[in-house]
């Protein structure tokens, strides 16, 4: 009997306990002789019964843990253990005693803090589809065993490689670990030298990519903890994994420690496409926003393509409070959503195009000089004059023949050579001296003495020597030498960009109405400072984000509305900010050839491992490349991958973007995938080994986490709830391999690494990050881990509570981190102006638009001058996927709305987004029985149509006129297929095998609140594998699970995924970007993961939707709501009533 | 048949037995406009009661979107047609209730749900009414529209379940008026959940008897408030007890918000049953719908409601919703400061209109370390 089976019955006998068959079983047969009840209202004789309930409600004790998935919210929950089985969870309701180090305190206006989903927790923690025990795939191990064989080119023979059909065979943890660290070694070796470098040109990678690993074979092994600040210890590990292969590296290469080089860590934020790749080009920082509690604050808040409700569900109460307390709610969203009916005001928009829509009310606010002007003069590069020969910004030392001057406002400037202090500890801004040379000074026109002046990147906020400079109109400056340019500022250049979206043309490509443009500028002008715009994943998801997060800022700094506690733009996708706990290098990047065993002490740091966005993993494993030219910088050069292992992190793989030509292309390129879970996901389907990971409620190593969207800094304490199954910290799983590595090499080191976890001491560690991390000194972490377990959290010790980014900058006159440190709009840079993007431009969608696809929306313009694809050795007309990314065309809005998308001709003409929802944080825990069958209208927990692959199912929003256009009932099942040219993957013409799983049935569901042409699926829904297909087709039930692992899908076929794409813009790759380093306060340049990095877009996708089957039981007639007149369009008599009112007559 | 006086309609009605009313009324205020369709509630309530063999169904608590939600389904569409067109005259209702409708040789007006119609528990979420086929702004109230209403029992004081039960399984409790369903005496005749308008109670084909919410009365008996409240993260709960018109205290929070302020009310009271959980009607719906489900109070209740940010008495109380797992049964507000108190006068709560903002100084000497906003 295995753990699995008993701690299952365990489970099922407690809950039995908890129901009625007990004591109904023994009704009492007294009743019949006693008197008949005269008036139950009154008086009932016998209510000992009574106690039955109360026997249910009783627990033998709590203990608190934290719940986590990546939501944001970290909510630390009561456990309520019956008989040693937890039965039920709720709410610790004391979140508002929590404190910091000074005594300030929060309010319970913070509790409770909870959701459904993790309520639904207690069914997974016993559920049949934990992670029981470490499985590995029987032909990985086959390929283990028989010593790694390889073909002349170095690639494993296939038919060790039939993943996600093979079966699995069970393993302790000790030879999981053994067999990862051998695959480790053997990739590394076989890729490592110039043999590795024939090897991979041989399996036709790019040469760049070959050339970026340096002959480092340990390269190619990719790592991912999943958003890390989910846990320091448990997900960040994998990096400090990936630094420990230098090791490995080392003694391949035979190279000491100054020529090793690591593993490769995968990026997180930017992965998931959470970050607002544009903040930084405009703040030189990660991104702006501020705690969801400021809403009170506001004076308005405009929810801008974010379903607020949905996706904070524990915040949510702060936007209605605010709301009651008078502050204006205006909702855009691409529907009428779930916010939308929270909002005063809710403005419905085209997907894709709020870009234009800030442009638009920008422009507004600029055609009527309703701009806070201050804010323009002290804070933004909007006066600084830019050269309209060259498009680069004018400098003092071009003007003035000056070197760049000293500077003193909170910046240190760092000589080469000169080491800077740890992250954690530094206070002013760090600029290493070559980068201070590199961008000198800048040059504005001050109309008091008609003339031209210098200004450094000293002068902001107080300082800022603005008092009349020239906004409009072009300036003939002299330089130095003697030269005459002509000139204009920024704020001119923006100026005449932004007219061509006067409120109706915005209309017209945005579908907001033109009044409703004229109306919310001037009420967001009228006072500044005091609008907060909470920006969602929605308009972040299209390729054209970080035109949205320019304009958008631009709308933000003209009315004042950046690094106020009232006033400011937040960007709300992911929990991502590690640099929370800047101390977070003392664990990652710890010098593996000089560790520090003393717990007392701190770690010497150097970082060994290189990053890299996993988009170029998602792209078909290379750089983007358009004719001639490479548009990926080379500080993004990723490498082959060969080895992928991961952690807290389902995003990667089973629910990636373009995941279907992902598993049937890219997967077989790469040779081992590891995953540690303890639920087993779509990943694991596809992996080659599963570690069993520990669930939120049985960790035995504490960890920290902490929030960009409330204010607290919580502990996962250590649990007393004993593991169920053969279940690890995720932590000891990575020691587990670190000595697993050490026995191979002989390399103690590898084990030394993770001493502290194998002591049972993971606090020191935690100890050394909290030491180390600017918020978070003073903490001690057995104090924190003590409230945790009473149930209460601390406050993080930033500068302010609730956070605001940008406080400084307007408080303390702190510059951005730019090299202007102003908020910077004009980018300067040869990539912004070879893609016609130094200006904040407006993009059509790449492929969720009926019109042209991401052309650039201007009139023509003296500074809009892009290389087109002519330059790139491309014809104008080709509009294929590949080329369509780098492709500069501009045309004007009428042009572009004139025109078509090259697919609409063969019936792709609906937009199909796929946004996330309130029943999954990402895909947790949506094959939990009580949370699924609420999940949309499809829900039946019995499944009456045995169709059904689940007792929820996946299903397609459409506008009911659409739908009834196509043929289509409300219910239906139909057909969802996107670019046939590689979607759902390049060859599914010939490849009716994988096919099979991939292509997108679901049921239509008639929705009134989207516009006509746009259709929408929920993100969270677990999609269909060659396992679930196979349970489909061969169980009695019916149900889309996997007969061999219980994984279960929402879909009987595809899934949302098979109508996205991996997509690279030029504009996230490029070298020369100025941005703020990951930890602490030094500038540097170019690529930085999670910062300035490709995104993806998978909110962007043209379908064609057709009828499969009809939507009633069994596939005959109706689906039955529709039959009742119960739905939209087919409302019977009664509900004809009902919907107006008529039952209640005046 | 009994006359009886139903106070939500303003009149006397007929009932199957005379009036008699518990020394405490249990009762609720549901904000609709906080109601984010989470669905926690549910959860809450599922994972503690009814998460056994032959519940899988049930849901002792649901969350709806009207108007095209249900659950089961087209509970209230199916009865206000068998019911008629009614009408009310001045705040007093002119038709008939469920009791006065019902058809010879039964006590209410009533349909049996068949299994399949507890399918589709979250039928129609989010689907608004009014196709939007473009670009919009809706400002209030929005002409596209839907909103969330959470239902559990209404623990009413006439109730249809208990007047209908053949064995007279059903009684409410003197103590606190919290309608239960004896388990142990049931046989299962579903007369009950065939009479409930509201349709919470259901039956358990594993068990052979019907069962319903009850109000979390062991938690309720320890002063605490029921699971559906305490974990609503959307804050729009508040669990208590209501007193009747005539004697309400405006320090019970309840009845300040029932009676006093008469911005919460109750749910479908043309039915007849004087159901005991108020409801704030939404403020971005059209007047029509929300008359026929909350009565005629709805445009005063939203006046009040949309005047909330210069009502600091409103604002304040309704701040101390979900902030504490007691039951608050007085309140009072001092300046900036709203205090909830419980039944023995102990202070359980203090919530401020708004949180207060921490400002740190920018460099901490006693660390030697920055506190920052951008680390």
């Amino acid at each position: 009997m295995s753990t699995h089976d008993l701690n299952r019955r365990q489970f099922l006998a407690a809950a039995a306990r908890a129901g009625f068959g007990a004591f109904v079983a023994s009704a009492s047969s007294a009743w019949a002789l006693q008197d008949p009840i005269a008036n139950p209202l009154a008086v009932y004789p016998n209510r000992g019964w009574e106690q039955s309930y109360r026997d249910l409600w009783r627990y033998d004790s709590t203990f608190t843990f934290v719940c986590a998935p990546n939501d944001t919210h970290n909510c630390l929950l009561n456990a309520y253990v019956r008989d040693g089985v937890v039965t039920r969870l709720g709410p610790t309701m004391k979140y508002g005693e929590a404190t910091d180090l000074y005594g300030n305190r929060t309010t319970h206006r913070w509790d409770p803090r909870i959701c459904q989903k993790g309520l639904a927790l207690t069914r997974r923690f016993y559920g049949d589809r934990r992670v029981a025990h470490c499985r590995v795939r029987d032909g990985f191990k086959r390929w283990v065993e028989a010593g790694f064989p390889r073909g002349q080119d170095g690639r494993p023979p296939v038919e060790y490689f039939n993943r996600a059909r093979d079966q699995w065979v069970r393993m302790t943890h000790e030879e999981a670990a053994d067999i990862v660290a051998r695959a480790l070694v053997n990739i590394a070796e076989t890729y490592s030298g110039d043999a590795g470098a024939e090897r991979l040109k041989a399996q036709h990678y790019d040469d760049e990519m070959i050339q970026t690993m340096r002959g480092a074979g340990t390269q190619v092994l990719k790592f991912r903890g999943g958003m890390p600040l989910l846990g320091l210890t448990r997900v960040f590990g994998l990096y400090r994994m990936a630094n420990t292969m230098a090791l490995l590296d080392a003694r391949i290469r035979g190279l000491g420690p100054e020529q090793a080089v690591g593993g490769r860590g995968f990026d997180n934020y930017s992965w998931h496409t959470d970050l607002p790749p544009g903040h930084p080009m405009v703040t030189g920082q990660q991104t702006v926003e501020f705690d969801l509690s400021a809403a009170e604050h506001a004076r308005t808040v405009v929810v801008w393509g974010m379903n607020w409700i949905c996706t904070k569900m524990p915040d949510a109460h702060w936007l209605t409070e605010a709301r009651l307390k008078g502050t204006r709610i205006v909702v855009v969203a691409c529907e009428y959503s779930a916010t939308s009916s929270k909002g005063d005001d809710a403005i419905v928009v085209r997907p894709g195009t709020t870009p234009a829509l800030a442009l638009g009310l920008s422009h507004v606010i600029l055609r009527e000089k309703l701009y806070d002007a201050d804010y323009v003069r002290r804070f933004t590069d909007l006066p600084l004059l830019v050269r309209m020969d060259t498009l680069k910004m004018l400098r003092a030392s071009e003007v003035f023949g000056t070197e760049p001057a000293a500077l003193d406002n909170q910046t240190h400037v760092l000589a080469a050579g000169q080491a800077a202090p740890a992250p954690g500890v530094q206070r002013d801004q760090i600029v290493p001296a070559a980068l201070r040379a590199e961008w000198g000074d800048y040059v504005w026109w001050d109309r008091r003495t008609n003339g031209p002046r210098a200004i450094t990147r000293d002068d902001v906020g107080i300082r800022s020597p603005l008092a009349d400079p020239q906004l409009e109109g072009a300036v003939e400056v002299t330089l130095a030498d003697g030269q005459r340019v002509r000139c204009r500022p920024v704020f001119d250049l923006v100026q005449e960009y932004a007219a061509h979206f006067d409120p109706k043309t915005t209309e017209a490509l945005t579908w907001a109405p033109a009044a409703a443009v004229e109306s919310l500028a001037r009420h967001l002008a009228a006072v500044p400072g005091t609008t907060l715009f909470a920006m969602g994943m929605g308009p972040n998801q299209f390729f054209n984000n970080d035109n949205k997060d320019r304009d958008v800022l631009l709308l933000a700094a003209l009315t004042g509305n950046i690094g106020r506690v009232g006033g400011n733009v937040g960007s709300y996708a992911g929990n991502y900010r590690v640099a929370l706990l800047n101390g977070s290098p003392q664990w990652i990047n710890e010098n593996p050839f000089d560790l520090e065993l003393d717990p007392a002490r701190p770690a010497r740091v150097r970082q060994y491992w290189r990053a890299e966005s996993a988009h170029y993993y998602n792209h078909e494993d290379h750089p983007l490349r358009v004719g001639t030219r490479l548009l990926t910088g080379k500080t993004h050069m990723p490498t082959p991958t060969k080895s992928m292992w991961f952690a807290n992190a389902n995003s990667i793989l089973g629910n990636v973007k373009w995941h279907y030509n992902t598993v049937v292309n890219v997967l077989p390129r790469i040779e081992m995938i590891a995953v540690n879970e303890w639920w087993w996901s779509g990943s694991c389907e596809w992996a080659d080994v599963v570690f069993a990971a520990d669930s939120w409620a049985e960790l035995k190593h504490p960890d920290l986490t902490a929030s960009v969207t409330n204010p607290f800094l919580n502990v996962f304490p250590r649990t007393p709830l004993k593991r169920i199954f053969e279940s690890k910290g995720d932590v000891e799983i990575l020691a587990d391999v670190g000595d697993a590595m050490a026995r191979l090499t002989g390399d103690q080191r590898f084990s030394d690494a993770w001493t502290f976890v194998r002591r049972g001491e993971t606090v020191h560690y935690l100890q050394r990050i909290l030491d180390a991390s600017s918020n978070a000194r003073g903490y001690r972490i057995g104090d924190l881990e003590t409230k945790a377990q009473a149930g209460v959290p601390v406050l993080l010790m930033s500068r302010t509570s609730p956070k605001v980014v940008g406080f400084e900058q307007v408080v303390d006159s702190r510059p951005w981190y730019t090299k202007t440190g102003r908020l910077e709009f004009y980018r300067e840079e040869d990539e912004f102006i070879e893609a016609g993007e130094n200006l904040p431009v407006h993009r059509e969608p790449i492929d969720s638009t009926f019109h042209e696809p991401n052309v650039i929306v201007a009139r023509a313009h003296e500074a809009i001058r892009p290389a087109g694809p002519e330059a790139y050795g491309v014809a104008r007309d080709d509009l294929s996927n590949e080329v369509r990314q780098g492709r500069n065309v501009v045309k004007t809005a009428a042009e572009t709305v004139a025109s078509a998308h090259p697919l609409a001709k063969d019936g792709y003409r609906f937009v199909f987004h796929t946004p996330k929802y309130r029943h999954g944080s990402h895909t947790t825990p949506i094959d939990t029985d009580m949370v699924a069958m609420l999940f949309g209208p499809f829900g039946d927990v019995y499944r009456h149509d045995r169709r059904m692959p689940f007792v929820t199912e996946g299903y397609v929003d459409i506008n009911p006129s659409d739908a009834k256009d196509l043929g289509i009932d409300d219910g239906d099942y139909v057909w969802i297929d996107s670019d046939p040219s590689d979607r759902p993957f390049r060859g599914w013409q010939k490849n009716k095998r994988d096919y099979e799983f991939a292509r997108l049935i679901c049921r239509a569901r008639y929705y009134p609140g989207t516009p006509r042409g746009v259709t929408r699926m929920w993100f969270n829904m677990y999609g269909a594998t060659p396992g679930s297909v196979e349970g489909r087709k061969t169980r009695p039930d019916g149900l889309a699970r996997n007969p061999r692992t219980n994984y279960q899908a929402m879909f009987r076929s595809g899934s949302h995924q098979s109508a996205t794409r991996g997509w690279l813009k030029p504009t996230w790759m490029t070298d020369s970007l100025v941005r703020k380093e990951m930890f602490g306060q030094a500038i540097g340049q170019g690529f930085l993961p999670d910062v300035h990095c490709p995104t993806g877009a998978p909110r962007e996708a043209i379908v064609k939707i057709s009828r499969a089957e009809p939507g009633g039981i069994g596939a005959r007639g109706l689906w039955r709501p529709a039959e009742l007149g119960l739905r939209p369009r087919y409302e019977s008599q009664a509900m004809t009533i009902y919907l107006a009112g008529g039952f209640i007559g005046d | 048949m009994a006359r009886v006086y139903n106070w939500q309609i303003g009149r006397d009605m007929s009932y199957w037995y005379p009036e008699s009313r518990p020394k405490r009324q249990f009762a609720a205020i549901f904000d609709t406009n906080k109601c984010i369709a989470c669905q926690t509630c549910t959860l809450a309530c599922k994972t503690t009661w009814t998460s056994g063999k032959g519940q899988e169904f049930m849901l002792w608590n649901n969350v709806e979107t009207k108007p095209y939600g249900f659950y089961p389904v087209g509970w209230d569409v199916k009865l206000l047609g068998e019911l008629g067109p009614q009408t009310w005259t001045q705040g007093a209702y002119d038709g008939r209730t469920i009791f006065e409708a019902a058809r010879p040789g039964e006590r209410a007006l009533g349909w049996l749900p068949t299994d399949i119609d507890y399918a589709n528990p979250n039928l129609g979420e989010d689907d608004c009414l009014g196709q939007v086929d473009g670009g919009a702004m809706f400002s209030l109230p929005h002409m596209s529209w839907f909103f969330y209403l959470a239902r559990i029992c209404n623990h009413c004081t006439y109730p249809a379940c208990l007047a209908s039960c053949p064995r007279a399984s059903i009684y409410k409790r003197p103590e606190d008026g919290i309608v239960l369903l004896d388990q142990s005496r049931c046989r299962g005749y579903q007369e009950c959940v065939k009479a409930c308008p509201y349709k919470k109670v259901y039956y358990n084909a594993m068990t052979g008897t019907s069962e319903k919410c009850i109000a979390c009365f062991p938690k309720f008996e320890m002063g605490l408030q029921p699971q559906c409240f305490v974990n609503c993260i959307g804050k729009i709960r508040l669990a208590g007890y209501v007193s009747t018109p005539d004697a309400a205290r405006p320090e019970n929070p309840i009845d300040y918000l029932v009676h006093v302020r008469k911005i919460a009310l109750p749910l479908f009271p043309q039915f007849g049953l004087e159901p005991n959980v108020y409801y704030i009607p939404p403020v971005h719906v059209p007047a029509p719908f929300l008359r026929q489900l909350f009565g005629p109070g709805v445009v005063e209740a939203i006046a009040a409601y949309r005047n909330a940010a210069t009502d600091l008495d409103l604002s304040g109380l309704l701040g101390l919703f979900g902030s504490t797992e007691q039951v608050v049964t007085s309140w009072r507000r001092e300046g900036e400061v709203t205090i909830g108190r419980n039944d023995r006068g102990v202070e359980v709560v203090r919530t401020p209109l708004r949180e207060p903002v921490h400002i740190r100084a920018a460099f901490d000497p006693e660390y030697a370390v920055a506190r920052t906003n951008c680390p």
